[in-house]
């Protein structure tokens, strides 16, 4: 059922009210929920960055904990050694991410595609690990490195509450321009090489090149916010980019719905909350999200967001017109 | 020396052509790649390591109860996890076996924490010296048990009707199932198979290595450069591409540095698919419009 215009209004106005109602959770919330708004934020991003090549291109991939790393890493580099502050290193961690996603896909452009481009995107994400290990003089080897206290106009940024509504603004940017480019042309061809690559193809659409872009937004959304996580733990070291976080990436984007932008939201949230009680159980968290997965891609293959759009046509997320 | 690292390169090589060719058996009878494999591996390992360690089994019939175990397990993940999801996007199937190995690892790390095991010497078999060379009980042990695996496996496929449902199963499908072949239960079996397989290549290294519950990840690399290398699909491709890799691994490691030994997959991996796609015995890939 395609949504009538008064509910794509309605749709309008739910995007926008969301954030500007987030603008008074600090009011409510203590230090400890806080710190969990603020992860849900980052991982929304994670998720919807991801979401953007497993969901959007249909494109199967691992490279997405190495972008995320990218980002926090090059985001800490670029205040460490160079001195710039956290905010302006915002974007280019996201251009970092996006030279990544470019490494990671450029196989495409050779021909390479479905598992061989998973494996090279595996094989990538393990080369980045390896380097953040083995790079001692700039990321600080195993210990990893420490980012010193930021502060905004005037504004220190040492308090959760104060870096929510960074994030916030952050995350509502990065939604807003994903949205806009999955209504786009371009965005209509990442979705059209998810159905049929060949067909696509044969409309004259560069699909070779698509995919590549594809990885590229996907890295520049993840590698933002690999900066917004370096401010948000003011550390940053190989062990928050490595296996695990591979398994709760996919898990987020799964709970949610593949495919889905509001599906990252919820995915985020769901998978932030639960697991907080696991986390000083070795191995526990690893069983956890392992059985997740399985457990929505065997019940609810959509994910939350098909629970969603079967409430109301309000979420359904559809990027053209009959 | 170079004789020497041959030796312990063609032994590395050995243990990775039962991990890719284990890859291989279930990607060509159901198109499947098990992005979990390394960790049905690992399963192995750590089976035999409970049975031997903590159970006190004797290694060789422990070696066999984790086998068939695991070849349980396949076939249970099978029947159980992927023949539900058929029908549905291609990736679930590759996020289904991935967290089928989280869920592994997660368990093996909950049993035994964040420690190292070492697996106890279970075999005695006295080293060979040829000159300066030797050949050690490790070594022999490998390469003798994975040559009789390869001898039985390529045997059984060239030589049984079961070789030829397997031919079958690979060319098509659909036609297997017109004449009268049980595919569903077939890939069932094959998964089995790949397990199997897979946990023989785990508890060779287990001797030899340490284990610990991230050893998988290592493992699926190793087994897919060998794959990438030898053409993806391709048994015999999977076996010599193994090989390659076990002795480049050992030659850039003594000649070139030492730190390469842990990239060398990766190397290939990335070089291979820019240079040769299809690998060195694969089929190009011709898309159809």
């Amino acid at each position: 059922m395609m949504p009538t215009q008064t509910q794509l209004l309605l749709r309008t106005l739910l995007f926008w009210a969301v954030p500007l109602l987030l603008l008074a959770l600090p009011l409510v919330t203590n230090a400890y929920v806080q710190f969990i708004a603020n992860s849900i934020v980052i991982f929304a991003l994670v998720a919807l960055g991801f979401n953007f090549v497993i969901g959007n291109l249909g494109q199967l991939a691992f490279a997405n904990t190495a972008l995320f790393g990218l980002g926090a890493y090059g985001s800490a580099i670029l205040v460490n050694s160079f001195g710039l502050p956290w905010i302006v290193s915002i974007p280019l961690a996201g251009v970092a991410g996006a030279a990544g996603g470019f490494l990671a896909s450029a196989a495409a452009l050779r021909g390479i595609r479905l598992y061989y481009l998973a494996i090279i995107t595996l094989a990538f994400g393990e080369l980045m690990r390896w380097l953040y290990v083995h790079g001692k003089s700039v990321t600080g080897g195993t210990d990893g490195m420490g980012l010193p206290a930021q502060s905004l106009f005037g504004f220190s940024l040492t308090d959760d509450r104060a870096k929510f509504y960074i994030f916030l603004v952050v995350a509502v940017l990065l939604f807003k321009a994903t949205l806009n480019i999955l209504r786009s042309r371009v965005g209509r061809s990442v979705m059209a090489v998810r159905e049929n690559e060949v067909a696509t193809a044969s409309l004259g659409i560069p699909t070779a090149r698509i995919i590549v872009f594809a990885f590229m937004w996907s890295g520049f959304v993840v590698g933002c916010a690999g900066a917004l996580f370096a401010l948000h733990t003011s550390y940053v070291f190989p062990e928050s980019f490595g296996m695990l976080h591979l398994i709760v990436s996919f898990a987020m984007v799964l709970v949610g719905g593949l495919g889905s932008v509001i599906g990252a939201v919820l995915g985020a949230a769901a998978l932030t909350i639960l697991p907080e009680y696991l986390r000083s159980f070795p191995g526990m968290e690893e069983l956890f999200f392992g059985l997740i997965v399985i457990a929505v891609l065997l019940a609810l293959p959509d994910g939350l967001a098909s629970l969603l759009r079967k409430l109301s046509p309000i979420f359904v997320e559809r990027y053209y017109r009959e | 020396m170079l004789m020497q690292l041959t030796i312990s390169g063609i032994s590395q090589g050995a243990i990775y052509a039962l991990i890719a060719l284990s890859l291989t058996v279930v990607y060509r009878s159901t198109t499947i790649v098990n992005f979990g494999h390394g960790d049905f591996v690992m399963a192995g390992a750590f089976l035999s390591y409970v049975l031997v360690v903590l159970l006190g089994v004797a290694f060789v019939p422990a070696a066999m109860l984790a086998v068939v175990a695991m070849f349980l397990l396949g076939l249970a993940f099978s029947r159980g996890l992927v023949r539900p999801i058929r029908g549905g996007p291609h990736i679930g199937f590759a996020l289904m076996c991935i967290s089928a190995g989280y869920v592994f690892r997660g368990i093996a790390r909950i049993v035994w924490g964040r420690e190292v095991l070492p697996m106890p010497r279970v075999f005695d078999i006295n080293p060979i010296f040829i000159g300066d060379l030797i050949i050690t009980g490790d070594a022999i042990f490998i390469l003798s048990t994975t040559a009789i695996m390869l001898a039985v496996f390529f045997g059984v496929l060239a030589l049984t009707d079961i070789g030829k449902m397997v031919q079958a199963v690979y060319q098509s499908a659909r036609g297997a199932q017109l004449i009268g072949i049980n595919v569903d239960r077939f890939n069932d079996f094959t998964w089995g198979i790949g397990a199997a397989l897979g946990a023989i290549g785990g508890i060779l290294i287990a001797p030899i290595s340490l284990l610990h519950p991230d050893l998988g990840a290592s493992f699926l690399i190793k087994g897919f450069a060998a794959m990438t290398l030898g053409g993806f699909g391709s048994l015999y491709g999977a076996v010599l591409g193994a090989l390659i890799l076990g002795l480049s691994e050992q030659y850039a490691g003594a000649y070139i540095d030492s730190a390469l030994i842990d990239i060398t997959a990766y190397l290939v991996i990335v070089l291979v698919l820019f240079l040769r796609p299809h690998g060195l015995f694969g089929r190009k890939a011709i898309v159809k419009v």
